[in-house]
């Protein structure tokens, strides 16, 4: 017996790990992910201690005493190694040299006295006082803008500064650059404006392209099924298209159709209307060529469903009924719709999920605009987390608006468990060995 | 090779299908598992040549001790209802297939295709493929492909049932063949009690997983333990009367029969009366009085139903003669030899 | 259907219906080879200037050969590793005997219905752990993940109609079960294998996200990305007859693919399939 668990379970390997490395981590890494406040300038891995004048004011604010702060702030300058290697940078070794036999290992408490250091040199006199001021910066002795690798340093670096061990705790925690966990996500997620406006666009998106998708999809299926078989394929072919064809290439064509170098403009042209985008001149234009876009590739999913389903039902049923003499509309309503019911409602709550999740044409069409009108949950993930203007990348709030999206997913993915016949389905096997 | 089955049981999830069965199929036999559907007899079938896995009890070939072993290694040729050949090879692969996995030399391999090729008939069929032949055909090569190798036991699970009635005819006899001439030891499964009857040295009567009954065709037509091995045998189907002993006859209603000399010292009270159609009729003088209340004719013989003045209902077959119509009322006789007495539980007496 | 029903106004409404689409497929067609006057919308002059992209680089996007091998290696390599795991794990499925069957049936059944693109910002992540962002292996490795999951379903399906005794003889026969796997089962499957080996080349051919976001550089680019590059960045100057030769190169194989395959296609789209 043991030998047939081996290999029911050496043919599931392979797939096993492919499964949980690229889709079950993913979905638990999403959790952790949408907990931190990952983003480019964090980076994904460790970071660095660096404390910044920003974090200095951000801390004055809260905790740390006021001699910490004076301390940070007006730290001393030392001519040291470090300092005259950097003179050397900015300037020559000569000066350099000067400055160390004048003044080496001197320790100012002000930049004044620093000035003053550097206005003594004689050789390589330094004119400027500008040239000076910034010369002195070089000097400074403090912690601050100076990067540390680990933890252990940073402290080292303030304790030599003479900092209080109850200040560091909270100087450590602002210097560090890599990420943190954080439930600063979540609130930011149900605090902002435009989290609502994202769900409400996704709404107003899903409801408007399912209904189109299921309407249309109705209407090929039925009207294309009382069709002689030749015309009826043709038209099937040009509407099953839509979903053969690379996403890409598909919306490439609805630009030329909209675009102001497109058709539309050019056919309207000859009417004096002066050409412009179409797709992206209002939001009432973007919504429509949006769900159309959607609705014209969903809309053939639900034709060959929907085609399928009413191939099943037996001619005999339809010839009787038109010899009890029901009109094409009878037929279809009470015939036709009612053996849709099922095609229908899986149609229905398969698409709802991938409207719901997907953003791929819309981000080639509108990519959410103008102006954020067609900007939908998932495209905001997308934007937030992968894609943006602002060049900043927040990982960890993209996280938290996927994390919405996977959790609506699990949920719906498991009911969907329920339209199966779970029990037939791991009915055993009969090779009982 | 003689098959022993002692104290078999098998359970799915918690029910309990075949509880200690014991079974001894002889060398050279061929036994027929009769019985209703959901009797356990396909199960006990799946189990013999180890699909299924026995939850208790041993199995013996001969000598042998097969209980633990995986079907590949227990040497049963096994002949499915719907023959599952290999749509994807010929005919002759199919045969071949099982000295295949042996690694058998290709010279041997296609001696032996030939020889059983030759005993079941279809040596011009062997470059053809499963989908080209018939029903009957598909039944040759099933057998072929399951003696090649020459297993030490041979199943049939409901060989017959997917062909039409003229062909199950005709392999009823060629399947008895083959087994003859191969002088293997074989198992039929089977609801059909004529082709157990017909084609098999002893029957093996299956109800709820038990052996009801276990003995020679004609013995456990004429000698059945009780009302249902009385009631599974027999087309048209033996008619069942309530009687009480009076007087030392089996009364009826109002009319009365004869009890033989056998029954005579056993019987008394109430009692069950198997009385089979063709021991009921007017050559074998009157007695039962009863209106004719179903006709059929079947060419060679009639049938008729008579519904006795208390509402029982006896059968009979008859050589075609006059007909007697619907409604007739007619007086006739029972061999009282041939009636089978059953208590009211419905044992034999 | 029947003769008792009129159908010229349903062909005229489906035909008004499908002018855009038709026009749209007609104009992609005959302008890749075609100029027009300016504002005119009527092809004037025969040209092959719009190929021009075939053989030098005037896209500074590189090269169009390359991006087509790599569409090639991605939409093949995924095909290939959704098969060939899909075909022994459907097997264990749909027939062999192993603790937790259940479980995994019912994982599968959820995975198949989970909206994967949901993952794509885990999974960049994730492959800048481990160093395989921007990479065609790492794309290829995501995208074969993803599809697993509809693959295995629709090969168990296809298992499921292989009869029991088929495989209960090849074991009577003295066969091991892998050996009746090899031997008897996977030729019955057969179908159902090459219209699932198609159905994930055209699916990896036309995917467009995963390597937008996972591959966003040069050297691994695919045709998709090549094309899409056209039309996001602001910068270039719209020349809707290049961008549709490019296009309809790019799509060249999908609808060869499509006309030869397209009765084993429709058994897996129309099977109540996802995709």
């Amino acid at each position: 017996m043991p030998r047939f668990h081996a290999l029911g379970f050496g043919f599931l390997a392979p797939a096993m790990i492919v499964v949980t490395l690229f889709f079950l981590a993913p979905v638990i890494l999403t959790v952790f992910f949408a907990f931190t406040n990952m983003s480019t300038s964090t980076g994904i891995t460790g970071g660095e201690y660096l404390l910044t004048q920003s974090d200095l004011r951000k801390v004055k604010a809260s905790s740390v005493s006021d001699e910490t702060y004076d301390k940070l702030e007006n730290a001393g300058y030392v001519v040291d190694e470090a300092g005259l290697a950097r003179l050397v940078e900015a300037r020559d070794q000569a000066t350099a040299d000067e400055l160390a036999t004048l003044h080496g290992g001197a320790q100012f408490s002000s930049r004044r006295d620093m000035e003053r250091a550097l206005k003594d040199l004689r050789v390589n006199r330094i004119r400027s006082t500008r040239e000076r001021k910034a010369l002195a910066e070089l000097f400074t002795s403090s912690v601050m803008d100076e990067r540390f690798q680990t933890k252990d340093e940073f402290r080292a670096a303030l304790t030599a500064a003479g900092i209080p061990e109850a200040d560091q705790r909270i100087l450590v925690k602002v210097a560090y650059t890599g990420w943190v966990w954080t439930t600063e996500n979540m609130k930011l997620l149900f605090s902002l404006d435009s989290s609502w406006r994202y769900a409400m666009n996704t709404l107003f998106y899903v409801v408007l392209t399912l209904s189109f998708n299921v309407g249309f999809g109705l209407f090929l299926a039925i009207s294309t099924f009382y069709l002689p078989p030749t015309i009826a394929n043709t038209f099937r072919t040009i509407w099953f298209l839509p979903r053969i064809l690379p996403p890409v290439l598909y919306v490439l064509m609805w630009y030329w159709l909209t675009w102001d170098t497109g058709i539309i403009s050019s056919f309207m042209s000859l009417f004096g209307v002066a050409p412009r985008n179409w797709m992206l001149d209002t939001a009432t234009n973007a919504w429509i060529v949006v769900i159309l876009i959607n609705g014209f590739v969903g809309a053939s999913l639900g034709m060959i469903l929907f085609s399928s389903a009413i191939k099943t039902i037996p001619a005999s049923m339809l010839y009787a009924s038109e010899v009890d003499g029901a009109n094409r509309w009878q037929q279809i309503r009470y015939i036709i719709l009612p053996q849709l019911r099922w095609p229908i409602l899986f149609t229905s709550s398969y698409q709802t999920l991938s409207l719901l999740t997907s953003f791929e044409y819309i981000l080639l069409a509108t990519d959410g605009g103008p102006g954020g009108a067609t900007e939908v949950w998932a495209l905001a993930a997308y934007h937030t987390a992968l894609n943006n203007y602002g060049g900043n990348l927040q990982y960890g709030l993209g996280a938290a608006y996927a994390l919405v999206l996977v959790v609506i997913g699990i949920v719906t993915s498991v009911l969907y468990l329920r339209f199966f016949n779970f029990k037939d389905l791991v009915a055993k096997p009969r090779i009982e060995q | 090779m003689q098959l022993r089955l002692e104290n078999f049981t098998k359970t799915f999830e918690s029910l309990t299908v075949i509880d200690k069965l014991n079974l001894t199929v002889e060398s050279g036999e061929m036994m027929a598992l009769l019985g209703p559907s959901g009797c356990g007899k396909s199960t006990t079938l799946f189990t013999i040549c180890g699909i299924h896995r026995m939850n208790g009890g041993t199995l013996h070939f001969g000598d042998r001790d097969v209980s633990d072993l995986p079907s590949q290694k227990r040497n049963v040729g096994v002949v499915f209802q719907n023959y599952a050949l290999y749509p994807h090879m010929s005919i002759r692969e199919n045969i071949a297939f099982p000295l295949r996995v042996q690694k058998l030399d290709n010279a041997t391999i296609t001696r032996k295709v030939g020889e059983i090729a030759e005993l079941v008939h279809i040596p011009e069929l062997l470059d053809r493929r499963p989908a080209q032949l018939s029903g009957g055909q598909q039944q040759r090569v099933a057998l072929a492909r399951a003696l090649v190798r020459q297993p030490d036991v041979l199943l049939l699970d409901e060989p017959l049932a997917n062909l039409d009635a003229k062909l199950r005819l005709e392999m009823r006899s060629e399947i008895r063949r083959i087994q003859l001439e191969t002088g293997i030891t074989a198992i039929l499964v089977t609801h059909d009690q004529v082709e157990a009857m017909s084609m098999c040295d002893r029957i093996a009567l299956m109800k709820d997983g038990k052996i009801v009954q276990l003995s020679e065709p004609d013995q456990m037509y004429n000698d059945p333990v009780d009302t249902f091995v009385a009631g599974f045998l027999g087309n048209p189907p033996i008619a069942f009367l309530d009687a009480t002993v009076v007087d030392g006859q089996f009364r009826v209603g109002d009319n009365g029969i004869a009890i033989s000399d056998a029954l005579q010292p056993k019987v008394n009270g109430q009692v069950q009366l198997g009385i089979r159609p063709e021991y009921f009729g007017p050559q074998f003088g009157t007695g039962m009085q009863g209106q004719i209340s179903f006709v059929e004719t079947q060419g060679r013989e009639d049938l008729y139903n008579v519904t006795l003045p208390n509402g029982a209902v006896l059968r009979s077959i008859q050589p075609a003669g006059p007909r007697l119509k619907l409604g007739d009322t007619v007086n006739w006789g029972i061999a009282s030899d041939h009636a089978l007495a059953f208590t009211p539980e419905g044992t034999r007496i | 259907m029947t003769s008792n029903f009129r159908s010229l106004p349903v062909i005229t409404l489906l035909t008004i219906l499908s002018l855009p689409l038709v026009i749209m497929y007609a104009f992609t067609l005959v302008d890749t080879v075609t100029d027009a006057e300016p504002g005119s919308l009527i092809p004037s002059v025969f040209t092959l200037h719009h190929w021009r992209f075939l053989w030098d680089d005037t896209t500074g996007r590189g090269s169009v050969w390359i991006a087509t091998i790599n569409t090639f290696i991605f939409a093949g390599s995924t095909a290939a590793i959704v098969c060939a795991t899909s075909l022994t794990s459907a097997y264990a499925l749909s027939r062999l005997n192993f603790p937790a069957r259940r479980f995994f049936l019912a994982g599968v059944i959820i995975l198949h219905a989970f909206p994967t693109i949901t993952l794509i910002i885990a999974i960049f992540l994730i492959l800048q752990f481990l160093g395989l962002f921007d990479t065609l292996i790492g794309v290829i490795m995501v995208k074969a993940a993803l599809e697993l999951p509809f693959g295995i379903w629709v090969m168990k399906g296809f298992y499921d109609t292989v009869p029991w005794e088929i495989e209960m003889a090849g074991v009577q026969d003295g066969a091991s079960r892998f050996m009746v796997w090899r031997k008897l089962v996977l030729p019955q499957v057969q179908p159902g294998l090459s219209a699932l080996l198609i159905f994930s080349f055209l699916s990896g051919w036309s995917e467009f996200i995963l390597p937008l976001v996972l591959a966003p550089g040069s050297d691994a680019q695919v045709l998709s990305t090549y094309l899409a590059y056209f039309l996001l960045d602001d910068s270039l100057e719209v020349d809707f007859n290049l961008f549709k030769s490019v296009g309809l190169f790019y799509a060249l194989p999908v609808i060869l693919i499509y006309l030869v395959f397209q009765k084993k296609l429709m058994n897996i789209y129309g099977g109540g399939s996802k995709g």
